[in-house]
């Protein structure tokens, strides 16, 4: 969301603490790191935000980039079981870390398709079962 | 070889045997003696030549052995290869290292399992009849329900992307109803399509289906939409750094609370203010009343002793009667 070009370096690097109660911790805007950061991994699981933010040319910031690496701390416990759209995230942000996908993703069919497979088979997979 | 020159010795002795009882018979002269050699010799050469014969069979038996074996080598070399060939084919395969994070182990209790399960069934389990507006009810293989179900998130995305593209800070809730609502027109075409297309003897009427199915036409989206990602936290994260205020520290929540506290104690401060004012202007009133009453008496008392001297003390009783109000208020 943010319109900021980033700088390298903002980003930190130690994963923030899982939520304990604790209300020490620094707010941004109201919001924990750990609540932002969830909300952002989870957004990525939007088809049409990673083509927003290709088109942005977030996809192809080196901070931006660092930052999706960085990210990978959500697919480990004990974070993962805060993702409440756990599939499309986690494909989604494995397939960030790929660079031609991260060029790919601008294109409007790919977005379509992924958009059309990811409506499908969450609808035929629980048809199946 | 031991055996061949035992036989052929012993073969000679016989033979020789054999010429001195010859020798002694054409002489007339027999003896029993070289006719019991001759027998001693010809025994040994059966014994040899039995000897030969178990000879014989043991070479063969040799033999049959040594084709054994053979044949035993050869499957060992085979078995070898192919242990070898697995072997190698073992160390080309790649091996996946665990990381280091996975092979510690996380446990968890069922509960734990089942609590999560419960809070992403609602974003990952669509409702019962909701099919994002694919048909699944004919064969799989034909191509026609992809397409025209295929449609339909492209023509409402493509809608709000560039709505996205252009406003990015824009307000969200208008380009998601447009979305829902091109979402339900474009499937009623897609199920119009479908109904015109020959299937149309077990399909129901359009209008019948959202009878059957409270669900019909509602699409089932498995990931958080475009109107919550506008409406998340990252947007008043990034609405506050376009009002140029740092989003450190600064929680509009609190923000709000400590305005509206602020709020309360300015219309508190001009309450009271408000009620001391009217206190005041009581105590005025009473204390302009009893003045006047005062003066009346005062007035009623003088006229009744019909004095002319009291014009003179008049102001100064006036004084004193006042003075004394204003105490008896404080003591009250």
């Amino acid at each position: 969301m943010a319109s900021e070009p980033m700088s390298v370096g903002s980003s930190a690097m130690e994963p923030p603490l899982a939520p304990s109660g604790a209300s020490d911790e620094p707010k941004y805007a109201g919001f924990t790191r750990f609540e932002l950061e969830l909300e952002f991994v989870q957004a990525l699981g939007n088809p049409a935000y990673l083509n927003h933010l290709a088109s942005r040319k977030f996809l192809s910031n080196p901070s931006f980039i660092a930052y999706i690496d960085y990210l990978q701390y959500w697919t480990r416990p004990p974070y993962i079981k805060y993702l409440t759209y756990p599939g499309p995230t986690l494909k989604n942000l494995r397939l960030l870390q790929q660079e031609k996908f991260r060029q790919d993703i601008i294109s409007p069919q790919l977005t379509h398709v992924m958009m059309t497979e990811g409506l499908r088979a969450v609808v035929e997979y629980h048809r199946e079962n | 070889m031991a055996l061949l020159q035992n036989i052929d010795a012993r073969f000679e002795r016989v033979e020789r045997a054999l010429g001195t009882l010859i020798d002694s018979i054409t002489k007339y002269n027999p003896s029993n003696k070289l006719a019991a050699d001759l027998a001693a010799a010809d025994s040994e050469l059966v014994g040899a030549l039995a000897d030969l014969e178990r000879h014989r069979h043991n070479v063969a038996r040799i033999h049959d052995l040594q084709t054994q074996t053979a044949q035993l080598d050869t499957q060992i070399r085979d078995t070898i290869s192919a242990l070898w060939a697995a072997r190698r084919e073992l160390k080309n395969t790649p091996v996946t290292r665990p990381s280091s994070d996975s092979r510690t182990k996380h446990n968890f209790t069922t509960e734990e399992l089942l609590a999560y399960a419960r809070r992403i069934s609602r974003n990952t389990m669509p409702p019962p009849g909701v099919t994002n507006g694919f048909d699944f009810s004919t064969n799989r293989n034909t191509a026609s329900p992809t397409p025209t179900a295929t449609q339909t998130p492209s023509a409402s995305f493509n809608g709000a992307e560039i709505k996205t593209g252009g406003t990015p800070s824009a307000s969200g809730t208008p380009a998601n109803g447009e979305t829902t609502t091109t979402t339900a027109s474009q499937l009623n075409i897609s199920q119009a399509t479908t109904v015109s297309g020959g299937t149309a003897a077990t399909e129901l009427p359009i209008h019948l289906k959202p009878i059957v199915n409270p669900h019909e036409g509602a699409t089932f989206i498995p990931w958080p939409e475009e109107h919550m990602i506008r409406g998340g936290a990252l947007a008043s994260f990034s609405l506050l750094v376009d009002e140029g205020k740092d989003p450190r520290g600064y929680d509009p929540e609190e923000e709000e609370q400590r305005l509206r506290e602020e709020e309360e104690a300015r219309k508190a401060a001009e309450e009271q203010a408000r009620l001391e004012r009217d206190e005041a202007e009581r105590r005025m009133r009473e204390e302009h009343e009893r003045m006047a009453r005062e003066r009346e008496r005062a007035r009623q008392e003088a006229e009744r002793r019909g004095s002319v001297a009291g014009g003179a003390e008049r102001p100064a009783q006036q004084a004193q009667f006042t003075f004394l109000d204003g105490l008896d208020d404080d003591d009250d």
